[in-house]
C-alpha cells in the first residue's frame, strides 16, 4: 500500500528547484513483513517519526552523495574485506546504506536480556560437554550430536579454563519476524563485523551530525575498551598486567581490516603465528628487544590452524606448541578451541533446552524452527518441502553452501536433494523467515529491504555488550540473504536511550 | 616492538626511498630530452640504468643514436620499464605496491593518515600506464608521486611516536639512501670520467638529482669542478642527500634502537666503520684516480648489503638462543 506523506510538510514539497522527489514518495509498506520504520498502515512508528520527517526532507541525491563519499573513504582507509573465490575481489568494501535503523529502548532490552541469557547458557554447555557431560547423561541432547560434531575437540576434554569461559566474545545473528525477535545463529568461533559496526557509526555520525544528536543514540565507541577489559580478566591466574595480543592469519584474510582495527583500538600487538614461539611451556613473541611473554591471545584464526602440533599439521598460520602451553594454563586463548560445537547448526536446535536445563529459565529470544535431517521423519519432511525451506550445511557459515528453496530452480533443488540424501546428518532445514524490512536508499528513493542484526557480546568475569550491532542489509530487492560475502551491505543501528 | 612490525616499517622506508629516487632520476632524465643532443640523452640513460643495476629490455641504442624518432621511442620504452614494468621489482609502481603491502601489515601501528597517504599514492600509480603519463606531462606525474612520498614522511615526522617503530622506518629509509647514492655516483663516474671532457650540464644534473644544486651554488658559486662536486655528494654531513649524512642518520637510528642495552651490535659497528671511512679515508684519496674513487663507492654499496643482513639477523629473524 502507498504511504501517506509523513506528518509535516517536507521542504521538498512544492515548486522550485527543490521540487525533486521526496525520499519516501514511492515507499510501499508490505503487510507481509514487519517494517522497522512504518506501521502496517504506512504511518511512521512513534520512535521513528522525527527521523522519518527529517529524512523525507532530504533529497535522495543528497543522501546518495553522502553515501558515495563514505564508501570512498572506506576504500581509502582500507575498511575492506575479501570475498573468497572471486578473482580481483581481493579488497572490497561493505556497501553502507545511510538510512539508519532505529531500535527503541524496550526492544533493545529484550535483545540484550536474551543475549546475556543465551551466552551464559552456551558457556555452561561448553564447560559441561568438555567436563562432566551432565547434559548428555541426562538425555537432553544426543551424545553423537555433540561428540560426533566435527567441531568437538577431544583435546579440550577435562581442561579447566579461566572463569569457565570458553566463549569470551560472540556475534549473534538476530532477525525480527512477525512473531518477534529470533536468533538465527550464534557465532561462537571467530565472529567478525564489529569494526564495520563502528565504521558505519562514525560515517553516519559525521554526515548526519544534527540528526544523530537529536536522537540521543546510545554510544558504542567504547567497544575496544570493553574487549580489552574482558580479555584481561581471562588472563591465567596470577598474572596481574597481562600481555594481550591479537592473532591474525594475515593480510590476506577476509577480515584483516578488522583484526588491525581491533588491535589498534585495544592498543595490543597484532601478531601472526610466526611471530610467536613456545619455549619451556610459555608463549613468547619476537620483539626487537628480545622475547616477550604473552598471556592472552585473542585469536582470529580457526581452531584447525592455531597449532600444527595439536590440530592440522600442515597449518602455516599457527604456532607449534601453542596448545601445549594452553593446556598447562600458561596462556589463555580466546575464544577457547572447540567452541564450534556449540554453534553447530544442528546443536543450535537445542539451545532453548540448554537455557532451561542450566538456568531454569524460559528463553527470552526464540529459536528458528529447525529440522535436523539426521532424523528420518525430518529428512522426509525436508525433502518433501524443499520449495518452501532454507537448507543449510551444519558446519558452514557465511551463507556458503545453502539452498534457498523458493528462489532455487527445480533442477537446483533436485541436485541439492541428492546431496542431502547422501549425507543427511550434514543438513538442517528451516522455514523461510518473514525477515523484517527497513527503508534503504534505492535507485528511486527509499525502498524496503530485508535486514538482520549482529550484536557483539563479551563475557569475562561478567557479561558486557555495547548497545549496537552490525545491521546487515540484503541490498537486492526481495533478497533474504544479508551475508557480506553474498552481496549484502550494512547500515547503522541506533539504539535510543529512551 | 614486535619484530615483524619493525621489519615492515624498515621496508616501508626502503621502498619509499627507492621509489622517490626513481622518480627523481626519471624526471631529470626526461628533462634532458627538452634541449640536449641525442648523444647526451643516450649517455644519461646509460648512467641511469647503471645506477639502478639493470639493463634495458631491448638494449641501448647501437651507436649513441643519431635518429631523434628512434631516441624518443626508446625513451618511452625505458621510462615504462623503470616506472610500470611488472617484472621489474624496482619499478616505481612495484616499489609503491611493496611499501603499501608492508604498510597493510603494520596498519595498526601506522596512523590513519600515514596509511591513507600511502594508499592513495599507490592507487594513483596503480591506475595509470606509460601511455597516459607520456601524453600528459610525465614530469608532473613523477613530481606528484615524489610529493606524495614526501607528504608521507612529513606526516610521519609530525605524528609518529618516537619509539623503535620510528627508528626502524628511518633506518630503512637511510640504509636505502646510502646504497642508492653510492650506486648513482659510481654510475656517474663510470659514464663521465673526471678526466674526460664533458659538458657541465651532466654534472649539474647529478647535483640536481641529489637536490644539491642550490646548496652547491651557494657554497661554490658556479665553479665546475667534478672533484669538489664528488666531495660534496659523498662527504658533506650537512647535505640531506649525501652519503655521509645518510650514514649519520643510520648510526643515529641504530644507537637509539640499542639504547640502554649492553649489547654490542654488529650493525652499529659496521655503520660506524663506514662513516669513519668517509671521514678519514675519502679525503686522502687521489681525486684524479677514478678507479680508487669508484672502488670506495662500491665498498659503501657492498657494506650496505652486509649492514642489511646484520640488521635482519639481530632484530627480525633471530633464534631463541640469540635473542637480544
Amino acid at each position: 500500500m502507498k504511504r501517506e506523506p509523513a506528518g509535516r510538510q517536507s521542504v521538498a514539497d512544492g515548486s522550485g528547484p527543490s521540487a525533486a522527489k521526496r525520499l519516501f514518495a514511492d515507499y510501499e509498506t508490505r503487510p507481509a513483513y514487519y517494517d522497522e520504520m512504518f506501521t502496517a498502515t504506512g504511518v511512521p512508528r512513534a520512535h521513528c517519526l522525527e527521523l522519518c520527517e527529517a529524512l523525507d526532507g532530504m533529497q535522495p541525491d543528497e543522501i546518495a552523495a553522502m553515501q558515495a563519499l563514505a564508501e570512498r573513504s572506506f576504500l581509502h582507509q582500507g575498511i575492506t574485506f575479501a570475498v573468497y573465490g572471486e578473482e580481483g575481489a581481493q579488497e572490497r568494501i561493505i556497501p553502507i546504506d545511510f538510512l539508519p535503523r532505529l531500535l527503541n529502548a524496550a526492544d533493545w532490552d529484550v535483545v540484550e536480556r536474551g543475549l546475556r541469557q543465551r551466552l551464559n547458557a552456551l558457556n555452561l554447555f561448553l564447560a559441561d560437554v568438555y567436563g562432566p557431560g551432565r547434559i548428555i547423561a541426562d538425555g537432553v541432547i544426543p551424545v553423537d550430536l555433540v561428540r560426533g560434531c566435527p567441531q568437538y575437540r577431544v583435546a579440550m576434554r577435562g581442561l579447566e579454563v579461566p572463569h569457565g569461559v570458553h566463549v569470551a566474545l560472540c556475534g549473534t545473528d538476530i532477525v525480527r519476524t512477525n512473531d518477534g525477535f529470533m536468533v538465527l545463529e550464534d557465532n561462537l568461533r571467530v565472529p567478525s563485523g564489529v569494526s564495520y559496526m563502528l565504521a558505519n557509526r562514525r560515517a553516519l555520525k559525521t554526515s548526519l551530525r544534527n540528526l544523530f544528536r537529536r536522537h540521543h543514540v546510545r554510544g558504542i565507541e567504547h567497544y575496544g575498551q570493553l574487549l580489552r577489559q574482558t580479555l584481561a580478566e581471562l588472563a591465567p591466574p596470577g598474572v596481574s598486567d597481562p600481555c594481550i595480543v591479537l592473532l591474525t592469519p594475515g593480510v590476506y584474510n577476509s577480515a584483516f581490516y578488522e583484526h588491525m582495527f581491533l588491535a589498534r583500538e585495544m592498543g595490543v600487538e597484532l601478531v601472526q603465528g610466526s611471530d610467536l614461539l613456545v619455549h619451556n611451556g610459555f608463549v613468547y613473541m619476537r620483539t626487537t628487544a628480545g622475547l616477550r611473554r604473552v598471556d592472552v591471545i585473542y585469536r582470529r584464526v580457526d581452531d584447525d590452524f592455531i597449532d600444527p602440533l595439536a590440530f592440522r599439521a600442515e597449518s602455516q598460520l599457527g604456532t607449534p606448541g601453542l596448545f601445549y602451553a594452553y593446556r598447562l594454563g600458561n596462556v589463555t586463548i580466546a575464544n577457547a578451541p572447540g567452541t564450534g560445537v556449540a554453534d553447530d547448526k544442528a546443536v543450535y536446535a537445542f539451545v532453548p533446552d540448554m537455557i532451561r536445563y542450566y538456568l531454569s529459565e524460559e528463553p527470552v529470544l526464540a529459536n528458528v524452527e529447525t529440522h535436523l535431517c539426521r532424523e528420518p521423519e525430518e529428512l522426509a519432511f525436508t525433502l518433501d518441502n524443499l520449495e518452501t525451506l532454507i537448507v543449510k550445511m551444519v558446519g558452514e557459515s557465511g551463507g556458503y553452501g545453502m539452498l534457498v528453496g523458493p528462489h532455487a530452480t527445480p533442477a537446483e533443488r533436485a541436485a541439492y536433494a541428492e546431496q542431502i540424501r547422501k549425507d543427511p546428518a550434514n543438513y538442517i532445514s528451516q522455514p523461510v523467515l518473514d525477515l523484517s524490512v527497513s527503508p534503504c536508499l534505492a535507485a528511486n528513493g527509499a525502498a524496503p529491504r530485508h535486514v538482520d542484526l549482529r550484536p557483539f557480546v563479551l563475557h569475562g568475569s561478567e557479561t558486557r555488550l555495547v548497545p549496537g550491532a552490525f545491521c546487515r542489509v540484503a541490498l537486492v530487492e526481495g533478497s533474504l540473504v544479508v551475508n557480506s560475502s553474498q552481496g549484502g551491505g550494512g547500515k547503522d543501528l541506533w539504539v535510543l536511550s529512551s | 616492538m614486535l619484530s615483524r612490525n619493525a621489519e615492515g616499517l624498515y621496508w616501508i622506508g626502503r621502498y619509499l626511498e627507492r621509489a622517490r629516487h626513481g622518480c627523481r632520476l626519471l624526471s631529470d632524465q626526461l628533462a634532458t630530452m627538452e634541449d640536449r643532443p641525442v648523444e647526451e640523452i643516450d649517455q644519461g640513460w646509460r648512467r641511469l640504468y647503471r645506477a639502478v643495476h639493470r639493463t634495458p629490455l631491448g638494449g641501448f641504442l647501437a651507436s649513441g643514436g643519431e635518429d631523434e624518432d628512434f631516441m624518443l621511442a626508446d625513451a618511452y620504452t625505458m621510462a615504462d620499464d623503470l616506472t610500470f614494468e611488472p617484472d621489474n621489482p624496482d619499478s616505481i609502481r612495484n616499489c609503491l605496491a611493496a611499501a603499501r603491502e608492508n604498510a597493510r601489515q603494520v596498519r595498526n601501528i601506522l596512523g590513519v593518515r600515514m596509511w591513507s597517504c600511502l594508499n592513495l599514492a599507490y592507487l594513483d600509480v596503480r591506475d595509470v600506464g606509460i601511455e597516459t603519463i607520456w601524453n600528459d606531462q610525465p614530469d608532473a606525474f613523477y613530481g606528484r608521486t615524489e610529493d606524495a612520498i614526501r607528504t608521507f614522511s612529513g606526516i610521519a615526522v609530525s605524528s609518529m611516536y618516537r619509539d623503535d617503530g620510528w627508528h626502524f622506518l628511518w633506518l630503512g629509509w637511510f640504509v636505502e639512501r646510502t646504497q642508492l647514492l653510492a650506486g648513482l655516483v659510481d654510475a656517474h663516474l663510470a659514464q663521465y670520467p673526471t678526466a674526460a671532457q664533458h659538458s657541465e650540464s651532466d654534472w649539474r644534473a647529478l647535483l640536481r638529482i641529489c637536490e644539491a644544486h642550490v646548496a652547491y651554488r651557494h657554497l661554490h658559486s658556479h665553479s665546475h669542478r667534478p672533484g669538489r662536486m664528488l666531495d660534496f655528494l659523498v662527504a658533506d654531513p650537512l647535505l640531506a642527500h649525501s652519503v655521509r649524512h645518510a650514514l649519520a642518520r643510520v648510526t643515529e637510528a641504530l644507537d637509539a634502537i640499542s639504547a640502554g642495552r649492553a649489547l654490542a651490535v654488529e650493525a652499529g659497528r659496521r655503520a660506524g666503520r663506514m662513516a669513519a671511512a668517509i671521514d678519514h679515508d675519502w679525503p686522502n684519496r687521489d681525486p684524479a684516480d677514478d678507479a680508487a674513487t669508484r672502488a670506495a663507492l662500491q665498498g659503501v654499496r657492498n657494506s650496505c648489503l652486509l649492514l642489511h643482513e646484520d640488521i635482519a639477523a639481530t632484530y627480525f629473524r633471530y633464534e631463541i638462543a640469540d635473542a637480544p
